[in-house]
């Protein structure tokens, strides 16, 4: 091919223990972008890999690598968020491929394939695989369910995000600890490619950054305390009909049931709203803090 | 032919050397094995007057640097580029240094530090501090110049070009140096030939300096108009630098990653490209990379990339042509990044001085070398 892309591309791929996958990952990764790609450099982001894996790496490279391959040392394990965190920022390419995982559970040609997705006027595409993970399935389906982002989330192998939407992300907040939500909440094009297959397993330490992630990106606790307290209104309302009922209908209810029920309600009812409104100014707070735009704009049109 | 003092060397250390003797009637012979003086790290470097703001891990430097900014200026302030903006940034990742460690550096090196958005300058995020410095570009070609006319006008002091020097022996209190068709002696002899100190000293048979040889591409660009007046440094890591070029209009691009191409440790440097120099170049005898034909290719794409990543749009920057220059370090200097001159004296009679420096502003820490006979 002669005609190759002129953009600079860098792809950033996270490593744990993964020294089996390393050469023939890094070997398609290169074949793939040396095919299409005329300037492009790798990032191997090391984090805290006790096997063979940076040897494999090493070998990889002296083996005729004609682009720069720069590894990041992290100085303790970190996790992957933080560390592709730190790829990025070293990262200067013109596009930014994120890979997750050393592992290729899907072809290589979807490589340049979320390239062209992206051309054709995507800031971020997602290349996902048909089968997700149940625990996965549940995480999106609470946080998109509780999410105002105009983008769903799933289960992803790996993105590629241009510069723009690099900017973005970082316009909107210096680190971003759940980064698919953070480009999820950019306001920018997204486009999502999907390939037979599950997707690789990830490293652990997922379920407190689904937590944090689910207080940052969506409104979920507000929602479930407001929606606790509303549902004791309603009980409230719903004992004061029956006791009406009971009364009209010449009756008694068993003593002490009204009152007891009342100020079970009323007083949880009460709770609840105090709660939702301590969690209204809590995510006021994390707004102010975390976040340094309050508006998003996907681009200027002039008619 | 009998000297005073003869220089090896013909960049500014050495003209510099040979004014200052020749101006007080000592006869002095400059030898230099390329064609014409500063062809080579004098010419092709930053061109940075630095006042101390590259040394943010090392104060020393800095102060230094600071006090014989204004030294350079007033004696050499017809070759200086003035009247632009430096910049200087912190990155806000991969840092050594932060906005908050930068100000009180500049205020313990009581130097010229005066916040700016950085948003006026780089992408959202990528830096933290940017402030701006007083700091000059110099521009070599002026300066040379300058030293062909003064020196011109003193009759005592010799320029010979193209003239490497071959042999070197004592004799009594005297050096003999035979360099080409001519035999030199005099009782002084000053090493001032930056990345060929070692092939210097390993024709005298002295330990050598424990240098790091880089070979260094400076890009020269052209850039668009917000840029023109603007100089703009991110550090303190793998960043770069974009900044006017002396009084040339162009701005040379650097930076600390793709800047260097090779890297030698070896004592007389040896480079994988001498094999296609066409036997110009070897161990023992580094040719002029800039007109070596075996020169690397450009790592524009690379370099440029680095900058866009960090630069807003409006301050565009294009390719004109690269520089090359073989830049050696000392390798002490690593850890805490300074760039001390090192001036060593091997023999009192006759004598022996090298010198070593990778700065153009400290060049008068050679004045107690010059005076060393009086």
């Amino acid at each position: 091919m002669t005609n190759k892309e002129k953009n600079f591309i860098s792809a950033v791929v996270y490593l744990h223990n993964c020294g089996q996958a390393v050469q023939p990952f890094f070997s398609a990764l290169n074949e793939q972008l040396a095919a299409h790609f005329e300037q492009y450099e790798l990032i191997a982001v090391n984090d805290g890999c006790t096997d063979n894996t940076l040897n494999e790496l090493r070998r990889f490279a002296a083996e005729g690598l004609q682009k720069p391959l720069t590894v990041l040392h992290m100085s303790l394990r970190q996790g992957v968020e933080l560390c592709m965190n730190a790829g990025q920022d070293c990262a200067i390419g013109d596009f930014v491929y994120e890979f997750d995982s050393a592992a290729m559970p899907y072809p290589p040609e979807m490589i340049w394939q979320a390239y062209q997705a992206a051309l054709a006027g995507s800031d971020i595409v997602s290349v996902c695989p048909s089968r997700s993970r149940g625990l996965s399935r549940m995480f999106y389906g609470v946080f998109n369910a509780f999410s105002r982002t105009p983008s769903r989330l799933r289960t992803e192998a790996f993105r590629l995000l241009s510069r723009r939407a690099i900017n973005r992300v970082h316009a909107i907040s210096q680190n971003l600890p759940y980064r698919k939500a953070a480009y999820a909440a950019s306001g920018l094009a997204m486009a999502s490619l999907t390939f037979e297959g599950q997707a690789p397993e990830l490293a652990s330490g997922r379920v407190s950054l689904a937590l944090d992630s689910l207080a940052l990106y969506t409104d979920a606790a507000f929602r479930l305390s407001a929606g606790v307290a509303l549902a004791m209104l309603a009980l409230t309302l719903g004992e004061l009909v029956y006791t009406l009922c009971v009364f009209l209908g010449g009756g008694h209810p068993i003593e002490g049931w009204t009152t007891t029920m009342f100020v079970l309600t009323v007083g949880f009812g009460g709770v609840f709203a105090i709660l939702a409104i301590v969690l209204k100014y809590l995510s006021l707070l994390v707004d102010l803090v975390f976040k340094k735009q309050k508006y998003l704009l996907e681009n200027i049109e002039k008619l | 032919m009998t000297f005073d003092k003869i220089i090896l060397g013909a960049g500014l250390y050495g003209l510099y050397a040979a004014e200052k003797c020749g101006a007080r009637g000592q006869r002095v012979l400059v030898l230099e094995r390329d064609a014409a003086p500063f062809t080579r790290a004098t010419w092709i470097n930053q061109a940075r007057v630095h006042m101390g703001y590259h040394y943010p891990r090392s104060y020393s430097t800095a102060i230094k640097s600071a006090h014989y900014f204004e030294r350079f200026c007033k004696d050499y302030g017809f070759c200086n580029l003035t009247s632009f903006d430096q910049v200087y940034a912190t990155s806000a990742h991969f840092s050594w240094t932060d906005a908050a460690a930068f100000r009180r550096f500049c205020a313990a090196a009581n130097i010229r530090c005066d916040d700016l958005p950085p948003e006026k300058y780089f992408n959202p995020g990528q830096c933290d501090g940017a402030f701006l410095t007083t700091e000059y570009t110099y521009d070599a070609q002026i300066l040379k110049k300058y030293y062909l006319e003064a020196l011109a006008k003193l009759p005592n002091v010799t320029l010979l070009f193209g003239h490497a020097p071959e042999g070197i022996r004592a004799a009594g209190d005297v050096w003999q140096v035979k360099a080409g068709d001519t035999t030199a002696e005099a009782p002084f002899l000053l090493n001032a030939t930056y990345a060929g100190v070692n092939e210097v000293h390993a024709l005298l048979g002295l330990e050598p300096f424990k240098i790091k040889y880089e070979l260094c591409e400076i890009i020269l660009c052209t850039v668009s108009e917000p840029l023109k007046n603007v100089g703009i440094t991110v550090m303190d890591g793998p960043f770069f630098s974009i900044m006017p070029f002396g009084k040339t209009g162009y701005h040379s691009l650097t930076s600390v990653t793709f800047t260097p191409h090779l890297t030698s440790y070896d004592t007389l440097p040896s480079f994988p490209c001498q094999a296609k120099s066409g036997g110009r170049c070897r161990p023992g005898s580094l040719y002029n990379c800039n007109d070596c034909p075996a020169k690397p290719a450009s790592a524009w794409p690379y370099m440029s990339q680095l900058a866009r990543k960090y630069l807003r749009e409006e301050y565009g920057f294009a390719y004109s042509h690269s520089l090359y220059s073989m830049k050696p370090i000392l390798k002490a200097s690593e850890i805490d990044d300074s760039r001390p001159t090192v001036i060593r004296q091997y023999s009192g009679a006759p004598a022996f001085f090298s010198v070593l420096s990778g700065k153009i502003n400290t060049v008068y820490d050679l004045d107690e070398v010059l005076l060393h006979d009086q």
